[in-house]
């Protein structure tokens, strides 16, 4: 897993929260790790295919999703219901989307498959994966982490 | 509320159907996330989500006449977004036809709306205003 691959997703991330939520993001510290586990409340699995094979995990904190969605809905939210939950995987779907098309214009030609959201923490995803990165993600609402497994076929 | 200022294009019959369209797509979501009983909700919601729909379709049905009008230069792949959405949209009429209008349902469509919604008129449709001024014409 090349840190190269890092950076369209935090690029995408940064620009769609900046679009969406008028939202800031700040990088932080790189780590790696065995598994993909989801480290917070709700998250989404994008898969990978194409130039670059695997899987992106996006986990964000509960109060975190609810004051998403409060700002692009202008409603106040209590629970990770499927509204909550729909709109968080098509955050995050836009966002693989968009890093794809970082990596295509860096000559990775990949697409991605529709998001699987996940409600609850340390969630065994049954998936053999690689070491994956883990990019944590600060706002001011809360921060967030993406895992990243890709390698290249 | 879900719209906000920043997503005007410069268009005034653009902008005001996106402001009206935001506003549907805002109360269905009220009505749908609103407390109660789902069973004696689902034919206002049935009701709002056709009138919605219809909305959409009209909208692009003008957006685009508008941008063949402009001749704006990125008017197929901008059709190719709207036929993409529609066959969302249809897709989800299907599932609610066979799966009926469960809340789990109507609330992931809602979801996938909204978010769809913000993404184009924030991104797509700000090139169509862009394009506009590049031209000299309205616009802020």
């Amino acid at each position: 897993m090349k840190v190269a691959y890092v950076d369209p997703f935090v690029r995408a991330a940064r620009d769609v929260f900046k679009l969406m939520m008028d939202l800031e993001t700040h990088r932080g510290e790189l780590w790696a790790c065995d598994e993909l586990i989801p480290s917070k409340e709700a998250s989404v699995v994008i898969g990978v295919t194409g130039d670059l094979l695997g899987s992106i995990l996006y986990s964000f904190p509960k109060e975190m999703t609810l004051k998403m969605v409060e700002i692009m809905s202008g409603m106040a939210l209590e629970e990770l219901d499927s509204f909550v939950a729909s709109a968080l995987g098509e955050v995050a779907n836009i966002i693989s989307g968009n890093a794809m098309t970082h990596l295509n214009t860096n000559n990775y030609n990949c697409n991605i498959v529709p998001p699987q959201i996940i409600i609850g923490q340390n969630v065994s995803l049954s998936m053999a994966t690689p070491r994956a990165l883990v990019v944590p993600l600060k706002t001011r609402i809360g921060d967030f982490d993406i895992f990243l497994t890709l390698t290249e076929r | 509320m879900m719209w906000k200022e920043k997503y005007r294009i410069g268009v005034d019959l653009i902008d005001d159907q996106h402001r009206e369209l935001f506003q549907r797509v805002s109360d269905f979501l009220q009505s749908v996330q609103q407390k109660g009983d789902w069973e004696q909700k689902t034919d206002k919601v049935k009701e709002t989500l056709e009138f919605m729909q219809n909305y959409v379709v009209e909208h692009f049905e003008d957006e685009e006449a508008y941008q063949r009008q402009i001749k704006y230069p990125e008017y197929e792949e901008h059709k190719e977004i709207h036929a993409k959405f529609r066959a969302m949209i249809n897709q989800y009429a299907v599932r609610f036809e066979e799966e009926g209008f469960t809340q789990e349902l109507v609330q992931e469509f809602g979801g996938k709306l909204m978010t769809w919604l913000i993404m184009h008129v924030a991104a797509s449709d700000q090139k169509i205003g862009a394009w506009v001024r590049e031209q000299g014409g309205e616009g802020q």
